[in-house]
């Protein structure tokens, strides 16, 4: 069982690392993209794990965005260097906020992350020396001169590095604090868990990959605009992906993500203004009717196949 | 001692007068727009403050169902030549409709199921109407012109439009009648008991299932009344609404859950304080950090305090 899984898992990343050699431009766009909102909707299924219902995906994408834009036009650094800059600076922000913010819990947590994409926002159209104001800012060298199949590597990279840091959160520790906090609070803390400690840890943990993939995604195209940097694209879509795939696991955002992303390619093109409404309503029906997902109807339909044979 | 208790009880009004009076002396311009502007806000975040507080959902779809009213209001004045005040009844009541039918077929189900699904299931219909307003009418903006919106009159040499004192009428209209409603009538004492204590309303006989329905459907109903009074001085576009979502939490976080008061004085203080940023030259466009600014002190306090919000 366990080599097959592995030889599963090696077979899928063999393939994946091959496909720009095997597909055209087109696909490899579009394996950029799925790849850039699996890793958003990783992280946030990372942070919904601990019990807190993040809304700042948006936020630290941007912000990453902005800074490695602002590192390479103004300060002449190297690209990949500007997308190491964007997940520091989205760390350290998410650290400093973290502090002040992951006292509160619940609906305050959820609301106030929402706020930080809107404040980013609001100050870096008001920074108009450092950011360009209203109108974004552009960079000439951008991220492997457009090569696309070496920024797919690069995306596919962080992806991996995102399952693995995911699955190491998932099998140590701090999944049995993560997991307690979830599930009481007041529980966890009097069996000694330090609930505040554990949070901002994988508060900077998600923000940091937020803001790398942020970072990544700017510096491909060269230019970032506050409107697009800070799009509601980058929450909305990742929580519906999380949600359809199965939240609380890794495997769930990654089949969510290529279920997804394949399909909104196809719907893209049959609708092309307000396809978004799909994912609104993918997110209500999956609240309502799917609260496990695919990945957790899958695991229901063969836990109770196992169970079955063990009965006889 | 009488006279104490009295200044005691109504703090917060006495604070809020000094803090106009002290910001008209000084700025006039920012004291008139703010009580404007911040009366506009509290009528927006008094809905909000309801469905939070009595059936404990935050709707984060509560700036689209005002986006939605905006856009019922435009249709009836373009297409009927309804006057947009008049507008306020037929669209307030289809707002009702709307979210009766609404809380029907989703909230109900998620009542029981954790914030966490709350949130997620709002947001997800804020998406979806959000979405739906950008298919049916796409984001062009649209206006209604009414000859009365654009008047203005001179007092003491500060010059200032008189259409947007009816935003301060309708917020002090709005929270008196809220404020008798849950005094005087039967369902209103029904609705306060239920939003002090939902296991002990319902031990008493009241149908929490169909006051929370009724609240709900209300609250997106008042949306109607800020939409029809909004829309001959707003620009009509899908997200124009989406901004109050996050201004009346605020609101609501800086006046505790079930301070229907609390509301408009801390709208007003908001706005007041909005409109002092944006007369300081060069800095108008931060004046939107004001909310978020005074959202996250506020809170921060109440966390230190530890106050259960």
């Amino acid at each position: 069982m366990k080599i097959t899984k592995s030889l599963i898992i090696l077979l899928v990343l063999i393939a994946a690392a091959l496909l720009p050699i095997l597909t055209e431009a087109y696909f490899i766009s579009v394996a950029i993209t799925i790849l850039t909102f699996m890793t958003l909707a990783i992280s946030w299924d990372m942070m919904l794990r601990t019990g807190q219902l993040s809304f700042g995906t948006a936020g630290f994408f941007g912000l990453g965005g902005y800074t490695g834009i602002i590192a390479v036009a103004d300060f002449g650094v190297d690209p990949v260097m500007g997308i190491v800059l964007g997940g520091l600076l989205a760390g350290g922000v998410s650290l400093l906020l973290g502090m002040a913010i992951l006292r509160l819990r619940g609906l305050y947590f959820a609301i106030t992350t929402m706020a930080l994409a809107s404040v980013f926002m609001v100050i870096i159209r008001n920074l108009h020396k450092l950011t360009g104001g209203p109108s974004g800012k552009i960079v000439y060298t951008t991220l492997f001169n457009y090569d696309s199949a070496k920024v797919y590597w690069l995306m596919l990279g962080i992806a991996v590095g995102t399952i693995v840091i995911s699955e190491l959160f998932q099998r140590s520790r701090i999944r049995f604090a993560v997991d307690a906090i979830r599930a009481d609070e007041t529980v966890a803390k009097s069996h000694g868990v330090n609930i505040y400690k554990y949070l901002i840890f994988v508060f900077v943990v998600t923000s940091i990959i937020q803001g790398v993939i942020g970072s990544t995604y700017a510096l491909q195209y060269g230019f970032v605009y506050p409107e697009s940097s800070f799009s509601a694209h980058y929450l909305l879509l990742p929580i519906a992906m999380a949600l359809v795939g199965g939240i609380y696991s890794t495997i769930g955002p990654v089949l969510g993500a290529v279920i997804l992303g394949l399909s909104s390619e196809y719907l893209k093109l049959i609708m092309p203004y307000g396809h978004l409404i799909i994912y609104g309503v993918i997110i209500v029906v999956v609240v309502l009717f799917m609260p496990n997902g695919v990945y957790g109807a899958l695991k229901g339909l063969f836990g109770i196949r196992k169970r079955r044979l063990e009965e006889r | 001692m009488e006279s104490i208790s009295f200044l005691k009880k109504h703090r917060n009004i006495f604070l809020l007068i000094v803090v106009i009076v002290v910001v008209a002396i000084w700025k006039p311009h920012a004291a008139i727009y703010g009580l404007q502007r911040g009366s506009l806000y509290s009528l927006v975040g008094l809905p909000l403050s309801l469905t939070l507080g009595v059936v404990g959902i935050m709707n984060l779809a509560h700036g689209d169902f005002l986006s939605l009213g905006i856009y019922f209001v435009y249709l009836f004045s373009t297409n009927l030549g309804m006057d947009p005040l008049l507008s306020i009844i037929p669209v307030s009541i289809l707002l009702f409709l709307l979210g009766v039918v609404i809380y029907k077929l989703t909230v109900t189900r998620v009542l029981k199921s954790g914030h966490l699904n709350q949130l997620l299931l709002t947001f997800g219909i804020s998406m979806i109407l959000l979405e739906a307003m950008n298919l049916i009418w796409t984001s062009r903006p649209r206006s209604v012109y009414v000859e009365y919106s654009s008047t203005s009159t001179t007092i003491a040499g500060v010059r200032f439009g008189t259409y947007e004192l009816l935003y301060v009428l309708f917020a002090f209209a709005v929270l008196i009648a809220l404020q008798l409603f849950l005094k005087k009538t039967r369902l209103g004492q029904a609705t306060f008991a239920v939003g002090q204590n939902p296991r002990g309303a319902k031990i008493v006989g009241i149908n929490t299932g169909f006051v929370y329905l009724f609240v709900f459907g209300i609250s997106v109903a008042i949306l109607g009344i800020a939409a029809g009074v909004m829309v001959p001085r707003f620009a009509i576009f899908p997200s124009v609404g989406a901004a109050f979502t996050m201004k009346s939490f605020c609101l609501v976080a800086m006046a505790g859950l079930g301070n229907l008061t609390g509301i408009l004085v801390s709208g007003i203080v908001l706005g007041v304080g909005e409109a002092i940023v944006q007369s300081i030259p060069g800095y108008a466009g931060w004046s939107d950090i004001v909310f978020f600014g005074v959202l996250i002190a506020v809170i921060m306090i109440r966390s230190l305090r530890r106050h259960s919000l």
